[in-house]
């Protein structure tokens, strides 16, 4: 679900990584191009620590494990859309 | 659009062929990742003909970034790139595998020279875990 406020146009998610994918290698990095789509700032949090979901070597610091719930947050004129987008994009990632 | 390729240098052409296959899964196919690995006769060091190649292959139009293992094989890249005095070519100071996927991820969403070198370069800073 995506809640965004388009007066600040910020918005925030939570979408749960597949059961069988972790967020290394090759799904990290169709994260990050899915991110690099929009021209809002998002970040990706995962327990205490967030991410800049553009930033590769960043997405993959974080060791996201499979079935772990994602934090989404995006702030920017596209803010909406890059996290509906990026949530459907977690949900179908493959290894 | 053409895409910016990359150039992985490695005094070793195994490890080269190692970083161009990781940055490739990565990236993807779209994305030109070409190597220069090892010396002349397949010996451990660079040589000036196998990075200038594969600076050529790599370059679709629109740059390359080059990045390199260790001292002498930035002496190496460094001097093809004085020699072809082009500005199409960017050598990044950046750690050579996080550096060469990182910027090959970039790279592969069209992104230009100056953003796939910043990648690549902020590589230096990024914590493992």
């Amino acid at each position: 679900m995506v809640q965004a406020s388009s007066e600040h146009a910020t918005a925030d998610a939570q979408v749960a990584m597949p059961a069988d994918v972790d967020l290394h290698a090759r799904p990290a990095a169709e994260f990050v191009r899915t991110a690099m789509r929009f021209s809002s700032e998002v970040w990706v949090a995962v327990g205490e620590r967030e991410a800049n979901a553009k930033s590769l070597l960043s997405i993959l610091a974080l060791g996201a494990r499979r079935g772990t719930s994602l934090r989404l947050r995006a702030e920017g004129a596209d803010a909406a859309i890059a996290l509906e987008t990026l949530a459907a994009a977690v949900s179908q990632l493959r290894d | 659009m053409a895409l910016v390729g990359i150039v992985v240098v490695s005094h070793s052409a195994e490890l080269a062929r190692g970083v161009g296959e990781l940055a490739r899964q990565m990236a993807g196919p779209e994305v030109r990742i070409e190597i220069a690995g090892g010396g002349p006769g397949e010996t451990l060091g660079t040589d000036d003909t196998l990075v200038r190649d594969a600076i050529r292959r790599a370059n679709q139009g629109d740059g390359v970034v080059v990045l390199g293992d260790l001292g002498s094989a930035i002496l190496t890249i460094r001097h093809v790139l004085e020699r072809n005095g082009n500005g199409h070519a960017r050598l990044v100071d950046a750690p050579l595998v996080e550096g060469t996927v990182a910027a090959a991820v970039v790279a592969s969403v069209g992104c230009g020279l100056s953003e796939v070198s910043r990648a690549a370069e902020e590589a230096r800073g990024a914590s493992k875990f």
